[in-house]
């Protein structure tokens, strides 16, 4: 499927946030949140890899290295299939804005960067609509790793492509892995639309730049609690 | 536990010489695993399916028993058996929570973890894969399910093409009388009611297993695999399915 949900009549418009770690997209889509909230409009938040029932089996096969390319990314196509069908969908349905922190985008970069066929990686989420608007926040990559490096020093096994062999330095290993997501996702900017945000500017800047696209793409009056979510 | 029946065939005798396994071409069905070198996987994938009552536990540990009584080594898999997913799935199933596609992502995983942690190891070493059903028992429930083919054709594209599939077809009358033998109750899944087929459960489940042979008819003209009469008596289904695979081990 490559419709957006506006292409598909649903009365909801998703938006989703998309970059590398240490970008300061979650950031970015938090402010978004508040913003929408505080005017009183239908608001969700749904975060990559949070369904409750598919955690626990995530969780164990990082921490205990079981996952390959492949389980890797069914795992996170389950997921993502949970939350997509018991809580996107129907909230779209009834005329929520949803704002996703990560979408269908992050494992097409990092399922292929791990070795999975692309074709087959974007056919397994060929189920899911697209959003309405995807902000992909654009850093230098030296940047997102200080940030990400500075801030918890411990990195985690997966997180680090460790499983990938790049080097046996988690660190090392986490530069080259991030730098060929960054590849990845550059690759498909035009191809599934893109706002490319440029995120080395200050947060309020960037804020502003992300609450005023919004406000000229989406009706947001129509997205009021106390409307039904019926729009003409 | 061994339970080599009269009827099959008698394992050879000390001395005389076993049987090397021919290799034969391999492929996967679509995309496959990245990084496998098909060919050195040696064994042979021999796969079973048929609905729960249809006699695919016991075909199956006679296999077990006649093959490695002829001197090769054998490994087992089935559904939701894997390290990785098995307990969540079984959690999410009691619940009966998930909707079609999460259930049926998390199913391919479990498959997955298998085909990658086992079934490919033991055919790269030279083990007889015996699958307690494979992917087809999993594409039939989606398929009944109402999902959308081509999406999960790409899915099961990482399977490997086995060497040898054989279907224990048994009516829908015969299998309601064989679950009640062996356990006097349906299986809530295997009785279809996350479809509401009908309240009455007797009723859903030969529905159900009506639509899910119908489905195993639709993929048997895709995949040409065996369809085996699982009516007849155990001895008669084995005589066959050895006879069958003899041939697959020989190289047809």
């Amino acid at each position: 499927m490559t419709k957006t949900f506006a292409q598909l009549n649903f009365p909801g418009r998703l938006i989703a946030v998309e970059g590398l770690d240490g970008s300061g997209k979650s950031t970015q889509i938090y402010l978004l949140k508040r913003w929408l909230e505080l005017q009183g409009l239908k608001v969700f938040f749904s975060e990559w890899n949070s369904s409750e029932l598919v955690k626990s089996a995530t969780s164990k096969g990082k921490k205990r290295e079981l996952l390959t390319p492949t389980t890797f990314s069914l795992i996170h196509a389950t997921d993502f299939a949970d939350r997509y069908e018991r809580q996107l969908v129907p909230l779209l349905r009834a005329g929520y804005i949803v704002l996703c922190d990560r979408y269908i985008f992050t494992a097409f970069a990092r399922d292929t960067v791990r070795g999975c066929p692309p074709e087959w990686v974007r056919g397994l989420y060929d189920f899911a609509a697209h959003p309405d608007l995807t902000f992909f926040f654009k850093a230098q990559l030296e940047v997102s790793l200080q940030r990400i490096l500075d801030g918890r020093p411990q990195l985690k096994y997966f997180e680090a492509g460790m499983d990938m062999r790049l080097s046996p330095d988690p660190y090392e290993s986490f530069r080259i892995f991030q730098g060929r997501i960054l590849e990845q996702y550059l690759g498909m900017s035009t191809e599934f639309n893109f706002t490319v945000m440029d995120a080395n500017q200050p947060v309020e800047t960037q804020q502003s730049i992300v609450r005023e696209l919004i406000a000229d793409r989406i009706d947001l009056t129509s997205y009021a609690a106390n409307n039904p979510g019926h729009r003409k | 536990m061994k339970r080599t029946s009269a009827k099959s065939k008698a394992a050879p005798i000390a001395g005389q010489q076993i049987a090397v396994v021919r290799t034969s071409k391999r492929r996967f069905y679509g995309y496959g695993i990245p990084n496998v070198d098909l060919n050195r996987l040696a064994g042979k994938l021999i796969v079973v399916e048929g609905a729960d009552g249809s006699g695919r536990s016991t075909q199956i540990a006679r296999l077990r028993d006649w093959l490695e009584g002829c001197g090769h080594a054998t490994v087992q898999v089935g559904l939701k058996r894997s390290t990785l997913v098995s307990e969540e799935l079984d959690q999410a199933q009691n619940g009966n929570i998930l909707s079609h596609t999460t259930l049926s992502l998390f199913y391919a995983t479990d498959f997955a973890d298998q085909l990658e942690n086992i079934i490919l190891p033991a055919l790269k070493a030279g083990f007889m894969v015996l699958a307690d059903r494979y992917i087809y028992t999993l594409m039939a429930r989606d398929l009944v399910r109402g999902m959308d083919e081509a999406w999960i054709k790409n899915v099961y594209g990482i399977a490997v093409v086995p060497d040898a599939v054989f279907y224990l077809n048994v009516s829908p009358e015969q299998l309601i009388q064989r679950n009640f033998a062996k356990k006097h109750a349906l299986d809530y899944w295997e009785s279809g009611m996350d479809l509401g087929l009908s309240r009455e459960m007797f009723d859903s489940f030969l529905k159900y297993q009506g639509l899910m042979a119908d489905q195993f008819k639709r993929l048997q003209s895709i995949y040409g695999f065996n369809i085996v009469n699982g009516d007849r008596s155990p001895d008669e289904i084995n005589a066959e399915l050895q006879r069958k695979i003899e041939a697959v081990l020989n190289g047809k």
